[in-house]
């Protein structure tokens, strides 16, 4: 018994104790928002990445795309795993907003709406025709025009606040769209002729994916349209991906590898066919795996920031093992009595062992506790600031980042408080061992007393 | 370094030197008396402006000028004080240096300390680790913005003239220019974005821009950057071989190779193959036409086979990845087929050494207007459509956030090492409490409270100079080879850490930040002080009866 009544007198009596203490709870308090804030960035990244590109990509890099995809699509639909399937080119072209002579470059992504939003988030992410994805290329003000969707950055300022003002309904909007038509050899189709693949798309939505690179440089056009752009209509039919989206229950590199047999058979089966060729530069990816270079930058900064906040955490450490080096110097002959009585040196090891675990323990629950309070609060902490000082912890109007991420995640909350515990453990341990191995006739001495 | 020490002690010495020389020379030379209050009030003041006057003549920086206030109070003392010259200035000498404490008992003190107590250099790792953390970050962010900063100014000079529509003749706006003794050199170019066919299915999209190369070079110095003219002692130019004039073309680095995905770098052999081989650029050539709504803009594709006459690497993911340079002469027959004179969408210009942007903003403003005005025969509203920019105003708003960004985390990180205050404190506690026979053995022999709380203060500084010493020493070594060491962890970890296409730069930035490394020092030791200061009172109000008694 007497191994935990001693560690809560040492915790409330010795005041030093508390120094220990509130740096535990320094340290965990910026540490859980820190790492809440960050890590709720990288999931909302991860998480936008998945609604872009559905669970599995099967496509290629190359402008030039694949042929054939239309029977493996419908393979793919009658699969139970398989919740839907859609095809999406995607390649690059110069858009001229009419009555201008500048013209910029920007991602072709040829699309099926109804297909596409129900494999993706796209049915969530345009604005005008959200419960009517059907009609998404279908402008307002002429439904007998050909729509597109642009990214939203490409026809809307953001403000300051990271927000939009849409009007009521899209403006008429002529964007003059051209593309480089590929043979299925790559080379220039009608590279004799003049005139380059161009049609003119009306604005009759825009999209917000909440990714930088396509919210700023790509337009959503039908997926006939765009194949006719960049040349994939003939001779044969081609598309540059299928995005694809599992039923419920499906693991991930479950499906991703039944995807990956059924095309590897699919190719072996279809060689000798005009083209063919195009079909063995597909690969097949979970959305993690297309999605890789987008997002390993970010988990990368969170390793870093880890890696960083555990150098930072060694001060902690030492100012452990000082405080628990004083109270094992100062309590000399409260050890040199327990011994004489019959303890341990192991007995002493686990008194102090237990004081350490309570510091970690307490400092870590007060930390977590001040900063669910203060992530709580985060975003109208946030928005006073902007309000009183114009301050704001990212300027919205540069960074696609809406609210300050602030749901604390039990895992980490975990990791964070067992990382403090540990620290404070370690800290004491030398102390500790030191206090374990004093001998009674060194401390109870007369001239010690 | 050595020379910002140098140079801050000489800017010391001066400041005191000019400020207490005709101070000291009234009151112990012309007067050799205390001077009254009022005297010494009125004294104070003249001098305060004298001082301001000489100093700012002097190109001081300081907006406050804290330093002339403390001189101001230090002369106030002087004229009242009734001290010899000499108690005066070995007061002010040990007042300075050492106050007071800096006998052979307190040296001896710090250094039985410093070397008998091994927890004092717990103290000392704390301060080391987290100076060199703090200084790496900043370091690490300062050289960022160098770099992207210094980027811009490489791609597109110093300012920067985009008029509202594309402007012909400009060759009389540069010549205009670079009579100026604020401009060293301009030069014309004109943009547009296009598509590139490099090879089989490869297709990239591409800006592409019309330069004049000689004159771009001496604006950018943009020879540096390219591989096959780098060494070159010839003139920049597009010509290769036997490649037709104004065929040629430079294109980035990135354009035509992807860098490893482990090692992010290019294979410059496999580069070097590239030169001379032809790639298509398409880009739209945009004439109007009158139609159903006015202006019909007919999009023509037109399409060019170039020849890649070199290939230019400037370390900019962006630039390498998009950029593709053409004659600008070339680029205007392409985009503007009916344009029969010279265009350009935008002037760049070179500034003269040392020439500070504001007259220099001023100097090309006139400029331009009186050339918009006499050549191009433009209104005032025409004239005052032009945008013309610093390199570094059009980047400010990110280089602001970039900052901003590098507070935060110097704020998070500031706080947590905050605990090294703790731990100084919990270790001075430590040895006062275990020191306390010494304490009262030098307060039983006469010492003040005041000189042994200072002993204390003191020692806690040494451990925070100490501390800010190594962790400058460490973050150099750090900072200095941050390349090596990010080599060293991608051949361990097999992943790189810094790539181009998330850092925008190929390689880090490895220059310290001084100016930031000196802050943090100074606070890191103001820390470790104040640390010591609650010990250190403990010490100074203990009594020797107490401690000496026999029970």
């Amino acid at each position: 018994m007497y191994k935990f009544i001693l560690p809560f007198r040492y915790m409330f009596k010795k005041r030093i104790s508390y120094l220990a203490l509130l740096t535990v709870v320094l340290c965990v308090f910026i540490v859980v928002v820190v790492m809440t804030v960050m890590a709720g960035l990288v999931e909302d990244f991860k998480q936008k990445n998945h609604s872009f590109v559905g669970d599995c990509v099967l496509g290629t890099e190359s402008l030039v795309g694949f042929g054939y995809y239309e029977d493996f699509m419908r393979e793919l639909a009658s699969r139970e795993f398989v919740q839907s399937v859609t095809p999406v080119i995607r390649s690059y072209g110069l858009i001229n907003v009419k009555g201008s002579r500048q013209s910029r470059g920007v991602e072709i992504i040829g699309i099926e709406p109804v297909g596409y939003s129900r494999t993706t988030g796209f049915g969530e992410d345009v604005y005008y025709h959200r419960r009517d994805v059907a009609n998404v290329f279908v402008p307002s003000y002429n439904p007998e025009l050909p729509g597109c969707v642009p990214g939203i950055d490409l026809v809307l300022e953001r403000n300051s606040r990271g927000e939009y003002s849409p009007p009521d309904s899209p403006w008429r909007l002529g964007l003059a769209i051209s593309s480089f038509p590929l043979t299925p050899k790559g080379a220039l189709s009608k590279a004799g002729l003049g005139l380059v693949n161009t049609r003119t798309f009306y604005y009759s939505d825009h999209s917000r994916s909440g990714l930088a690179t396509i919210d700023s440089s790509a337009v959503f056009l039908p997926f006939d349209e765009s194949q006719k752009l960049c040349g994939m209509d003939r001779p044969i039919k081609r598309t540059s991906f299928l995005y694809i989206k599992f039923q419920e229950g499906t693991g991930l590199s479950e499906g991703c590898g039944k995807v990956r047999s059924m095309w590897s058979k699919y190719v072996s089966a279809g060689s000798g066919r005009p083209a063919g060729y195009l079909l063995e530069t597909v690969a097949v990816q979970s959305w993690k795996q297309n999605r890789r270079s987008f997002i390993a930058a970010m988990e990368k900064e969170q390793t870093i920031m880890t890696m960083m906040f555990i150098l930072v955490g060694i001060t902690t450490v030492f100012i452990v093992f000082v405080v628990f080096y004083m109270i094992v110097s100062h309590k000399s002959k409260d050890i040199g009595i327990f011994k004489s009585v019959g303890a341990s040196g192991g007995d002493i090891l686990q008194i102090y062992s237990i004081f350490a675990f309570f510091v970690g323990f307490l400092g870590s629950v007060f930390g977590s506790l001040f900063g669910w309070l203060f992530l709580r609060y985060i975003n109208d902490i946030e928005a006073w600031l902007y309000g009183r000082f114009g301050f704001q912890l990212w300027d919205r109007s540069i960074y696609a980042i809406g609210e300050i991420p602030n749901r604390l995640e039990s895992g980490l909350l975990l990791v964070i408080m067992a990382s403090a515990i540990f620290a404070c453990l370690l800290g004491a341990y030398l102390p500790s061992r030191k206090g374990s191995k004093l001998r009674p006739v060194q401390t109870l001495q007369v001239n010690q007393l | 370094m050595l020379l910002i020490i140098l140079s801050m002690m000489f800017s010391i010495f001066l400041t005191w030197f000019i400020g207490l020389l005709p101070v000291i020379s009234i009151r112990y030379i012309l007067i050799r008396r205390p001077l009254s209050k009022k005297s010494s009030k009125l004294l104070v003041c003249v001098f305060w402006a004298i001082n301001l006057l000489i100093f700012s003549a002097l190109g001081t920086k300081s907006r406050t000028h804290i330093a002339l206030y403390v001189v101001g109070l230090v002369s106030y003392f002087i004229y009242r004080t009734d001290r010899s010259m000499k108690v005066l200035l070995s007061d002010i000498f040990f007042v300075i240096c050492f106050w007071k404490s800096l006998n052979h008992l307190s040296l001896f003190l710090w250094l039985r300390y410093l070397r008998k107590k091994k927890i004092v250099l717990l103290g000392i790792t704390a301060v080391t680790l987290s100076c060199a953390l703090l200084i790496v970050v900043s370091s690490l962010f300062n050289g960022f913005i160098s770099a992207f900063e210094r980027s811009a100014v490489e791609a597109i000079g110093d300012i920067v003239i985009y008029p509202p529509v594309e402007v012909s003749g400009y060759s009389q706006l540069i010549e205009r220019l670079e009579q100026s003794k604020l401009v060293e050199g301009a030069t014309a170019a004109l943009s547009s974005e296009g598509l590139v066919h490099l090879s089989k299915g490869n297709v990239r999209a591409v800006s592409v821009w019309g330069i004049e190369p000689e004159r771009h070079n001496r604006v950018t110095g943009f020879k540096q950057s390219l591989i096959r003219q780098k060494s070159s002692e010839s003139k920049v130019s597009f010509e290769y071989g036997g490649v037709e004039k104004g065929m040629g073309a430079i294109v980035g680095i990135g354009v035509v190779q992807k860098p490893d995905e482990k090692t992010d770098e290019y294979d410059f052999k496999a580069v070097r193959n590239i030169i001379g081989s032809d790639v298509v650029l398409t880009t739209g050539s945009v004439s109007f036409q009158n139609g159903d709504d006015n202006k019909t803009p007919e999009i023509r594709r037109r399409t060019v086979k170039f020849t890649v006459t070199d290939v230019i690497f400037t370390g900019v993911y962006d630039l390498d990845k998009n950029i593709i340079y053409l004659p600008i002469k070339r680029l205007q027959g392409l985009l503007y087929p009916d344009d029969k004179e010279p265009a350009a969408d935008q002037i760049q210009i070179k500034l003269a050494g040392n020439v500070k942007d504001d007259a220099a903003m001023k100097e090309v403003s006139n400029i331009w207007a009186s050339f918009a005005k006499e050549e191009l025969g433009w209104s005032q509203l025409q004239i005052k459509q032009a945008v013309i920019v610093t390199s570094k105003q059009m980047q400010s708003k990110f280089v602001a956030e970039i900052r901003k960004q590098m507070g935060i985390l110097l704020l998070i990180f500031g706080v947590v090492s905050s605990s090294v205050v703790v731990l100084i404190f919990c270790i001075f506690y430590m040895i006062v409490e275990s020191r306390q026979r010494d304490v009262a053995v030098i307060k039983s022999f006469g010492g003040s409270g005041f000189s042994l709380a200072f002993v204390f203060v003191w020692l806690g500084g040494i451990v925070g100079i100490i501390g800010a010493g190594l962790g400058m020493l460490l973050a150099y070594i750090i900072v200095k080879n941050f390349n090596i060491i990010e080599g060293w962890l991608s051949a361990v970890f097999g992943f790189k850490l810094w790539k181009s296409s998330v850092y925008m730069f190929s390689r880090i930035p490895t220059d310290v930040d001084w100016h930031s490394a000196g802050m943090i020092a100074f606070f890191s030791i103001l820390a470790a002080a104040a640390g010591a200061l609650l010990p250190a009172i403990v010490a100074a109000r203990s009594q020797p009866v107490d401690i000496l008694r026999y029970e």
